[in-house]
């Protein structure tokens, strides 16, 4: 059997449905908004992280050592590292793989189509090491491989030509073959975002770009994960060990930051939604100020039969709280519909969208939703068990 | 305290503060009221009747004086004693019936048993006062903006004594009801005093004051005859 209080609560609630359901949708809102945006936020936290754990065993490498470049559509200055460091670099990552990459940032055509991305210089035997053709051969003399963004957007196959450098009607410009297309990469950890780019041989490279014997960057892959601390201190001790010559980073550094920022963007974004719910709590508080107004009388009756402060103040809180759960049960099925629709238009995918770290922020939003009600229904529940019982029973 | 009457009212005054300044409502009263008497306190407007019943009822304290009921001073208790003390010793009838709205007539009845067992009526109780009054119990399920004006009155009696209460205190009983329904009442509370019930009755009615053995007449506060 049912509390009575509980039962007198909800013949109110059904008395004044109407008002009892707009003040509802405002913690519908709310919590559609909170569980919605963290969803959202998580599923691209787990996105990314996904995205950059697949090069966690790499050690990134580049230089602040300023050097002009002289060649086609080059940027005026690149920081490169030298065969002097790339020596010791060598000489202090061990048995792991040593990779050394030019890049730089190029204009080219495909056909008429005029196009600017970026342009890496890989040796060919580097390339298996970390990428992945999904189509075509790797690399040998003037071939390129191309990113699965430009091949998509300039219809390129193994077969297709790209011209590189600035369309000049003077300067004939260099002709790549395509050889292979590569897998989509997304974010890439190690620094080496090709899905917007061209790879090229690295004697084809410095042929026409220059910075023959300077790296932009050189990725060590280490075998073993666990050693990955162990290898980036050696490096550390022998290429810095007079001063800061390269720096050095690695892909959990990096997942960490960037995870630790979206996590802040996540929050900040919650933090608005949660606007949303201040506005529901505001709308409860009258609701329920305005129950409490509407039966004075009635108030009045319970006190002077013998009901106790303790259990008036309870039907009226029982009655914010059924306001929440009303609120945050439609709120949490709502926010998994909406939730998986801005996640699959705002990420492209909902593979994320079921982990227990994403879906919690329905359980997380609805619980937020009944406390905020609940503490709405806090002031009138006391000025209701509060009332002077004669007044009380005078009022019409 | 053997010798202490059921109800006793030594010097009790009640003073409102008012913008226009003090008023005292009760001036210095002072009776004695025993178990098993039916009372009728009687006066014309203004004089205090209204007062005297929330002092009874324990829905005030005096400012000044004492009032025992059942022994204990009213004043020395604590809000929740005073709250237990309404819901066990007395039972309440009121002029405008004040049945809980949202409640069936049956669940009025059974209210104040639910305060006191903190559960609800297994044992049919609720039923019988209802029966013992006269309400059918197919009435029961009826809110009470669907009886009469009489039935409410009789579901409201019912309320006032499931918890077998010392005191009934009525405030205008029959005062929104027919002479019909009034005298009926009337019986009702009569029938209560025979089984042995203290009944206080306020009233402006000499009508309905010529039921009750004792007659403690009200004028500006004062006891003028008692």
């Amino acid at each position: 059997m049912r509390d009575i209080f509980f039962d007198l609560s909800v013949r109110s609630v059904r008395l004044n449905f109407l008002r009892s359901l707009l003040a509802s949708i405002g913690i519908v809102i709310g919590v559609v908004a909170i569980s919605s945006m963290g969803m959202l936020g998580t599923n691209m936290q787990l996105s990314v992280k996904d995205q950059l754990s697949a090069n966690v065993n790499t050690v990134m490498l580049t230089s602040d050592v300023v050097k002009m470049s002289t060649g086609l559509g080059a940027a005026p200055s690149s920081n490169t590292i030298d065969t002097s460091t790339l020596n010791d670099i060598k000489g202090s990552a061990g048995q792991n793989d040593v990779v050394t990459i030019h890049h730089t940032s190029t204009q080219f055509s495909v056909g008429d189509q005029n196009g600017r991305g970026s342009i890496y210089g890989l040796d060919p035997s580097d390339v298996p090491k970390f990428l992945t053709i999904a189509e075509g051969s790797n690399i040998r003399g003037s071939d390129a491989l191309v990113g699965a963004t430009i091949a998509s957007n300039f219809n390129l196959v193994p077969g297709s030509t790209i011209k590189i450098g600035q369309n000049c009607a003077t300067i004939s410009r260099p002709v790549v073959r395509v050889a292979g297309i590569l897998a989509a990469r997304g974010i890439a950890a190690d620094g080496v975002n090709v899905d917007n780019g061209i790879v090229v041989d690295d004697t084809w490279y410095t042929d026409h770009f220059g910075e023959l014997d300077q790296y932009d960057q050189v990725n060590v892959i280490v075998q073993d994960v666990d050693t990955i601390n162990q290898t980036e201190a050696a490096i550390n001790a022998k290429v810095n060990r007079n001063s800061d010559v390269v720096r050095i980073s690695d892909a959990s550094s990096r997942l960490s930051t960037i995870t630790s920022t979206l996590g802040t963007i996540t929050t900040f974004i919650m933090a608005i939604g949660g606007i949303s719910l201040v506005v529901a709590a505001v709308s409860i508080f009258n609701v329920m100020m305005m129950s409490v107004k509407e039966r004075v009388q009635e108030i009045g009756i319970l006190l002077s039969i013998g009901t106790e402060k303790g259990e008036v103040r309870r039907m009226f809180l029982y009655e914010a709280l059924i306001l929440g759960l009303i609120g945050a049960v439609v709120g949490g099925i709502m926010s998994f519909v909406i939730g998986y629709s801005v996640v699959n238009a705002m990420i492209g995918t909902t593979q994320y969208f079921f982990q227990p770290a994403s879906l919690i922020y329905i359980p997380y939003g609805m619980v937020i939703g009944v406390v905020v009600c609940v503490a709405s229904g806090m002031y009138p529940a006391w000025a209701a068990s509060n009332m002077d019982p004669i007044d009380a029973l005078r009022s019409e | 305290m053997s010798d202490m009457p059921l109800i006793r009212l030594t010097e009790v005054t009640k003073t409102y503060h008012l913008e226009s300044g003090d008023f005292t409502a009760l001036d210095h009263v002072s009776l004695d009221i025993a178990e098993n008497e039916f009372v009728a306190i009687m006066g014309p407007s203004g004089s205090g009747k209204s007062t005297m019943m929330n002092q009874l009822g324990i829905l005030d304290v005096p400012t000044s004086g004492e009032l025992y009921i059942a022994g204990e001073n009213v004043a020395k208790m604590s809000s929740l004693e005073r709250t237990h003390m309404r819901r066990d010793i007395i039972g309440y009838v009121f002029q405008k019936f004040y049945l809980i709205p949202l409640l069936s007539a049956y669940e009025n009845v059974e209210y104040p048993l639910i305060l006191k067992y903190k559960k609800r009526d297994t044992t049919g109780r609720a039923a019988d006062y209802l029966r013992a009054v006269g309400i059918d119990p197919d009435m029961g399920a009826h809110r009470p903006n669907q009886l009469s004006g009489g039935q409410q009155q009789r579901v409201a009696i019912a309320r006032a004594l499931v918890n077998d209460p010392k005191i009934l205190l009525c405030d205008e009983p029959t005062g929104n009801l027919d002479s019909k329904t009034g005298l009926q009442i009337m019986e009702i509370l009569c029938d209560l005093h025979r089984k042995g019930k203290t009944v206080i009755i306020v009233t402006h009615d000499p009508h309905i004051g010529e039921y009750a053995q004792r007659t403690i007449r009200l004028a500006d506060g004062r006891v003028v005859a008692s």
